[in-house]
Parts: structure tokens; C-alpha cells; sequence
């Protein structure tokens, strides 16, 4: 029952959240002020908001709820009235895209988040796009200016430009990190004990120009020379890159266009670059859209020798989201389990490195069911079930500490000539 | 010694031979290198005037037909919006209806030839409009004129790819974008001391701008649409001064402020599937801005005899201080400072025509319009001609300016026809 109670209390915060304060992970909520309620709240050390008709509004955050749930109090979800009263101020905020990201907003926010936090979070530029934009990292680790010898693990998002919400799970990841260390023990041990890398936004040209031109635009902005536009990023990296035309495209104007070599592409090779000077242990790669968590190979239907370890990881974080809003995210073998697909991130850094790697198709589920868009007010509720599955990842990365490096496992012979060599 | 010398030439020659084959390596080598392309929109980003950026005011047929110069030499009520202090220089009562025909060619802007659709050449579009009308009253050396002109406009090449599968068209997408700019002007001038006059404008300009994309997947029942809209509203002044400084010369210089065409902005962003059952709508209303640049000019208009003389105009556009921010956001745009230079010739020859005495203009001009965008650098270069038939209080005009482009490696091109009828009292 209490589980349940639980449970519940995750669904009705995030549908509490949707209409009311996006990009952050607390909501409003009223509690009946009675002399029980007083006596129970006064050791929970909340934040409250304000008492008006016999109610007490409190604003909380999802241990909150547990807490409050746990101590029998019954509330009920307000953050709709707390809505801002001008949509004008909103606009103000986010720009032509609403509350999504542009690159500016992006950088704006990812400094600030620094500034605020920084003995936890270090901004770091790792690249140039095409047009000479900046590529963020923002690293969140407890000694961040220092090179520990911990778990280290890597987020990306924002390889294809229509994919928007690609960026903002892994933004507000970062954000919620940094936000809960003091609080949230958990968190914290996390925090101390993994160097974690969040890179937002791969491919800032295509984002620009998906907002300000074109919202199904895919590509990075790579003139190609003969009237087309564009190397798919997610086509480019350098493990069996080309391997078939089916997983890719060598035509110019295919939304897959893999590029005219491995690496052609400066975003790509900013990635590549990195995992050149960091030991990571794991990689998610954000995308849209299907609900599925993909795990190598792609470029074929076949299993890898870690299929069993691949899928146990998998799975578990989708039995982790599911609860939250209700949304299942089937795990499955990319190649098998959406389409074939070559010199894809996640091949690359389970072909090349050995480690664990995941690409998590974010909601919608289906073409008819929003396809590449994504409401404004379910980005929270979307970063919200990503959440557990993330910090899933992390954990797994401490507790495999320093088993799971790359020497450990990598697959391929090269790789081990490039970890010695390291070494 | 034989064998030594040619030992020495086989060393000139190894040594040659080398640096030849680095040579070579390096051109190779950098040749391999990928050239880092941006995306250039160039000349048409989204609010750029149509043809050209380089607006001042509405130049009238008789300016078209002398390579638009008029800041010395504007005879009608154009004036008011180029260099007020010539009204002084009209009869006690003036009326002035201009009317052109724009054209212009167009490779790349918004999604076309940037990454979404290809065309093989060059998109074309012509404008005709009521563009400049005015009126204006002068009385012992005073001078008042108040006038509408259409300052831009910001049309496109509609863009309609569908894709057909068994004879149904099973997607379309239909790109559209229109606009203008409407400049509203009271003018005040004096002239002073017979030789010189001062005048002064004031101009409020409104308009708007929208720009839409709409996708049709018949086949999924999916329809996306993208449409931004911008009101613009904005004050400047203008003003200027003319001195006959000889029977035969006379010289100008005009100016015009700084000012933000400021807009208010809204965008839809619009998912719509009856049958998923899912309407996706981003919906944002905010403010936008475009620093419009500062313009000085100078004029000058040189008789050769009574039925002969030429004129310059040199304007200088600041435009390097054009700065937007669009929807609340600063968007970067890299712009330079230009100079635009103009000169005509006008011949007047007389015509008995229906009975009554006609004076006839004959008008030829050039002019140099160089397009601040700094990449692609590019400027048009216009080749001029107009006509006139001027009865005593009724002047007819007309002139066309045929230009192409260079720099932008597109031969684009622009040509504007104009008809202006003049009444004096």
C-alpha cells in the first residue's frame, strides 16, 4: 500500500509540475492545517510557501512527497495555481522555442549553473561546431578541477537538431545534481564518488537552424557541396562507419548521410576527442523518438558477447522509469530493436572503448503521437522518469569501480594497444 | 672536374627536385583538408528588404532614371523622405503619385538552397505597388510636406513541394513569406536667404513581416505548421540641407537617425494528429527588435546649360551598428559599414504634342549598391534610363533601373520600373 501511496505521490508530482514550474524538480502542495499536520511537519524541515483558508501550501521536492507519504499527511497538488500570470514573462524566458533550449539560452544556463555551484560543476568548452559554435561539457564531480581516480560516466544529447528534448533531459540532469548535493545524501554519495560528463548539446548549428528555420531539420550544417546540407552525427563515428547502406547513407541528401569518412565532422570528432582524454565507464546518448533503451550493436541484427550484461542494465533502468509516469521504454538491441544503423555513437563507444552504452529514445512513443515534438509541459515529467535510470547508471559505474574500465573489457585490439599505451 | 660538376648539378637538381615534391605535398595536404563551410544566408535573411538593404527613402521614376540620385536633385515630393529642404524648391501647391514594378532574383533564404529544399537556379518574384504619395504646400519660403511611402517589403518566393504516390499527393509543403514596411512623413523646410533651405521630417513606420511553413503528411494525417509573425512600429527623423552655391551648382547633404524598428512577435509551433490524438502547440508572444543604422548622404547637381545636367549622390549606411534581437533573444549579425555611390544625366528637349509645348528629360544614370552583409560581399550594379513628359502643372515620368548582382556567385539581379505623375499648382 505504501508503495502505492508512493508511487502515486510520483504521478501527481509530476502532473503537478507540467503546467507549473518548468526546469526545476519541486512542486507546490497544500496540506489541511490541523494540529497533527503542524506537529508532523515542524521535523521534516520543509519549505513552506504560505497559509491561506485553513491550508498550508509547501513547496517540495520528490523525497518530500516519500517523506510525507511515509508520516500519513494527506496534500494535494497546487502548483497549477502558481502559475506565472503572464505568458509574456514566460515567453521572456524562453525565446522562440518556448521553454526548450537555444544554444544561447543553452550556454546562458550551463555557465550559471557553474557559477552557482562551483565547487561541483566546471563548464568546460571540448569543440567547435561547423559554424564555429561552442560545445559544451559541464562536469559535475565533488573535486571538480581535479582528476580523480573514481568511476567516471558520460551523458550526451542534442546529436540530432529536431530532437529537442535530447537536450533538456541531460541539461536538467546536470542541474538536478548539482542542486540536491547539499541535500539529497544520496546525491551526494554519487556526486563523491563519479566523475560525471554531460554534454547537452552536440550538434548546436543543426539546433539553430531547427529552430529558426526548419523544425524537422536533423543534420549538423555541413555544406556538402552539391545543393545538400547536412552529415547526419549519429552516422559519423568511426566503428564500422559504412558498414552497409542500409544502417547509413553515402548519398549527400539522406537524412542518414554518414559523412565522406569517419569523423568528417568537428562535433563528432569533439566527442571522440574526449573520450581521447577521459576514462568513461558508460555512455547514454539521448535521442527522439520510440520510448526504447537501445544498447549496441546497431550496424547488425546480432548480439555482442556482453549481450546479457547490456540488456540487465537495460532493462533495469526501463523497470525504474516506468513507475514515475507510467511510461515503459522497451530495452532492447539497437539493430534489432528499432532499425540498423552504422557509425552511431553508441556502436563507437562499446566497439572502441568497452563500456556499457546506451541510447535512450525519449517519448513519444509513436509518428501520430508527436513524432519529434514534445508538449512543453512534459519536458519536466520526461526528465523526471529518466531520472532514476540515469543515476541507475551512475551507481552501476561506482559499484563496477574500477572492474568495468575500459581495459577491463574492450572488444577491440586496438583499443587495448590505446590503453596501454595510456597506461 | 666534369664528374664533379655534374655531381654538383645532380645535388642542384636533387634539391630542386625536393623542394618542387614538398611543394607539392603541402598543396596536396592542405587541399585535403576540409573546408569548414557555414551557412551564409547572405543578402535574404528573413528581414531583408526585397532587392536591396540599402532603403532611403522612396526614389520616384525621374530619381530611378538618373541612377537614384536625388539628394540635390529630387524635383517632386519625394523629397519629403529623402531631403526635406527641397521642398522649398516646389510651386505653392504639389501632389505626387508614385507607382513601381520590383524584381528581383533570389537563390537562397529561408529553407530554400539551405539545407531543406534545392532549386536548380535562381527563385524570381515581381512586386507592383502604389509605393509613395505625398502632398505639399509652400508659402513665402516655407514649405510643408506630408506623404505615405512603402519603404520595403519582405516577400519571398512562395515554395509548394508536394510528393505524389499513385497520383495522390501524399505530402506537401507550402512555404510563404510577405511583409512591408509603410513610412508615414510631415515635413517642415525653410528657405533662407534665397540660396539655402533647411527641412526637417518626421517619419513613423509600420508594417509587418510573416513567415510560414506548413507540412502536410496526408499519408500519417500529420499536419506541422511553423508561423512567425512581427508588427513593426518605429520614429525617425530626416532631414537635410541644400545650397545653390553657384547659378550652376548646387549641393546637398541629408541625414537620417538611427532608430529600432521595434516589433512585437508571436510564433506558433504546431503538432497537430486528429488521429494520434495529440496536439502539440508551442505558442510565444514576445518583443523584437532591428537597430536600423544611421544614413548620411551628400548631393550634388552640376548644370552644364539650362537643358543639360548631371548629379551624384554619395550615402554612407552605418550598418555596422545593425543589431536584432529577435523573440527577446540577441542574434549575431555580422554586417559592415557601406558606401553607395550614384550618378545620372538628364537632357531636356522640348515636344509639341495635342497642340501644347512638352518638355522632354531624357535621364541615363549608373549606380553602385554595394549589400552590407559581410559574407557573401557582394553589391549590385545598376544601369539606368527614364523619361519624362512634362506639361506646365502636370509632369509624367518614368524610369528603370536594371541591375546585377556579383559577389554572392549567384548572378542574382534586380530591376525596378517606375511611373511617377507629378500635378503643380
Amino acid at each position: 500500500m505504501k508503495k502505492f501511496l508512493v508511487f502515486l505521490s510520483f504521478i501527481c508530482f509530476a502532473f503537478g509540475l507540467s503546467g507549473a514550474q518548468h526546469h526545476t524538480n519541486q512542486a507546490v502542495i497544500g496540506v489541511e492545517k490541523n494540529q497533527r499536520v503542524m506537529k508532523a511537519l515542524q521535523g521534516m524541515n520543509l519549505d513552506l510557501l504560505m497559509e491561506r483558508d485553513g491550508k498550508i501550501y509547501i513547496v517540495v521536492s520528490p523525497e518530500d512527497l516519500i517523506a510525507l507519504t511515509a508520516n500519513n499527511i494527506f496534500y494535494t497538488v497546487e502548483s497549477h495555481k502558481f502559475i506565472p500570470e503572464n505568458r509574456k514573462i514566460l515567453a521572456v524566458q524562453g525565446g522562440v522555442n518556448g521553454d526548450f533550449h537555444s544554444y544561447a539560452e543553452l550556454e546562458r544556463d550551463m555557465m550559471a549553473l557553474a557559477d552557482a555551484y562551483p565547487e561541483l560543476a566546471q563548464v568546460i568548452d571540448i569543440g567547435d561546431s561547423l559554424e564555429a559554435r561552442n560545445i559544451y561539457a559541464i562536469r559535475i564531480s565533488n573535486n571538480v578541477g581535479i582528476q580523480e581516480s573514481e568511476a567516471s560516466v558520460i551523458f550526451l544529447g542534442g546529436h540530432h537538431a529536431r530532437e529537442w528534448i535530447s537536450v533538456e533531459v541531460p541539461y536538467l540532469f546536470a542541474k538536478y545534481l548539482v542542486e540536491n548535493y547539499d541535500t539529497n545524501p544520496e546525491i551526494r554519495r554519487l556526486v563523491d564518488n563519479c566523475d560525471i560528463w554531460i554534454v547537452p548539446l552536440v550538434n548546436p548549428d543543426g539546433l539553430e537552424y531547427s529552430i529558426h528555420f526548419y523544425r524537422y531539420w536533423r543534420k549538423n550544417m555541413r555544406d556538402n557541396g552539391d545543393g545538400t546540407y547536412g552529415v547526419d552525427l549519429n552516422r559519423n563515428y568511426g566503428y564500422k562507419w559504412g558498414w552497409d547502406d542500409t544502417g547509413s547513407s553515402p548519398s549527400t541528401a539522406s537524412e542518414v548521410y554518414r559523412g565522406p569518412h569517419p569523423f568528417s565532422e568537428p562535433e563528432s570528432q569533439t566527442i571522440r576527442d574526449l573520450f581521447g582524454q577521459q576514462n568513461f565507464q558508460a555512455l547514454v546518448s539521448y535521442h527522439s523518438y520510440s520510448q526504447l533503451i537501445l544498447y549496441p550493436w546497431g550496424y547488425t541484427e546480432a548480439a555482442s558477447e556482453n549481450e546479457d550484461l547490456l540488456f540487465e542494465i537495460a532493462e533495469k533502468m526501463s523497470q525504474l522509469m516506468e513507475p514515475v509516469n507510467g511510461r515503459y521504454y522497451k530495452a532492447d538491441r539497437a539493430g534489432a530493436g528499432l532499425y540498423l544503423t552504422n557509425g552511431d555513437t553508441t556502436d563507437w563507444s562499446f566497439g572502441e572503448y568497452g563500456i556499457p552504452s546506451f541510447t535512450i529514445e525519449l517519448p513519444p512513443d509513436s509518428r501520430i503521437t508527436g513524432e519529434f515534438f514534445n508538449a512543453e509541459s512534459d519536458i519536466q515529467p520526461i526528465f523526471n522518469e529518466n531520472l532514476p535510470a540515469a543515476l541507475y547508471l551512475i551507481d552501476w559505474c561506482i559499484q563496477t569501480y574500477p572492474s568495468h574500465t575500459r581495459a577491463y573489457q574492450s572488444p577491440s585490439r586496438s583499443q587495448q594497444q590505446r590503453v596501454l599505451h595510456k597506461k | 672536374m666534369g664528374q664533379e660538376r655534374y655531381n654538383q648539378n645532380s645535388e642542384k637538381m636533387k634539391k630542386k627536385f625536393s623542394c618542387v615534391m614538398t611543394f607539392l605535398l603541402c598543396v596536396v595536404l592542405l587541399s585535403s583538408i576540409p573546408s569548414w563551410a557555414q551557412l551564409h544566408l547572405g543578402q535574404y535573411q528573413d528581414e531583408a528588404p526585397f532587392r536591396t538593404w540599402n532603403t532611403f527613402g522612396v526614389p520616384s521614376a525621374s530619381s530611378v532614371g538618373m541612377g537614384e540620385t536625388h539628394f540635390a536633385s529630387v524635383s517632386d515630393l519625394s523629397a519629403s523622405i529623402i531631403n526635406p529642404a527641397r521642398l522649398t524648391a516646389l510651386p505653392e501647391f504639389s501632389l505626387t503619385l508614385n507607382t513601381s514594378y520590383t524584381t528581383a532574383s533570389i537563390h537562397k533564404y529561408a529553407i530554400v538552397n539551405t539545407g531543406v529544399l534545392r532549386t536548380d537556379g535562381n527563385s524570381a518574384m515581381g512586386l507592383y505597388a502604389i509605393d509613395f504619395a505625398g502632398i505639399a504646400f509652400t508659402y513665402n519660403g516655407w514649405a510643408l510636406g506630408i506623404s505615405i511611402g512603402l519603404l520595403e517589403t519582405y516577400e519571398r518566393p512562395s515554395q509548394n513541394p508536394d510528393y505524389l504516390s499513385q497520383g495522390e499527393v501524399v505530402y506537401l509543403l507550402e512555404f510563404q513569406q510577405s511583409g512591408l514596411l509603410r513610412n508615414y512623413n510631415l515635413s517642415l523646410a525653410r528657405k533662407v536667404g534665397g540660396r539655402f533651405s533647411f527641412g526637417i521630417g518626421l517619419n513613423y513606420v509600420s508594417g509587418e513581416l510573416v513567415k510560414g511553413i506548413v507540412e502536410n503528411m496526408y499519408y500519417s494525417g500529420v499536419t506541422i505548421s511553423d508561423q512567425k509573425e512581427h508588427n513593426f512600429k518605429g520614429f525617425y527623423l530626416n532631414g537635410g540641407f541644400v545650397a545653390d552655391v553657384a547659378q550652376n551648382i548646387r549641393i546637398a547633404a541629408v541625414f537620417r537617425t538611427p532608430y529600432t524598428k521595434k516589433a512585437d512577435s508571436k510564433s506558433s509551433l504546431r503538432y497537430d494528429s486528429p488521429q494520434g490524438n495529440t496536439d502539440i502547440r508551442i505558442e510565444v508572444a514576445a518583443e523584437s527588435e532591428y537597430k536600423q543604422p544611421f544614413v548620411l548622404g551628400l548631393g550634388v547637381e552640376y548644370w552644364f546649360s539650362p537643358g543639360l545636367r548631371v548629379a551624384s549622390d554619395v550615402s554612407y549606411f552605418n550598418w555596422s551598428s545593425y543589431a536584432v534581437t529577435y523573440f527577446d533573444e540577441e542574434i549575431k549579425k555580422e554586417f559592415r559599414n557601406i558606401v553607395k555611390i550614384s550618378g545620372g544625366l538628364e537632357y531636356t528637349t522640348s515636344l509639341r504634342l495635342f497642340r501644347q509645348d512638352l518638355q522632354v528629360p531624357l535621364r541615363i544614370g549608373l549606380s553602385y549598391d554595394p549589400q552590407p552583409v559581410e559574407e557573401p560581399n557582394s553589391h549590385y550594379l545598376y544601369y539606368t534610363f527614364g523619361f519624362g513628359l512634362h506639361w506646365q502643372k502636370l509632369h509624367l515620368d518614368a524610369g528603370a533601373m536594371l541591375g546585377e548582382e556579383k559577389g554572392s556567385g549567384h548572378d542574382l539581379n534586380g530591376r525596378r520600373f517606375a511611373v511617377c505623375l507629378s500635378y503643380f499648382l
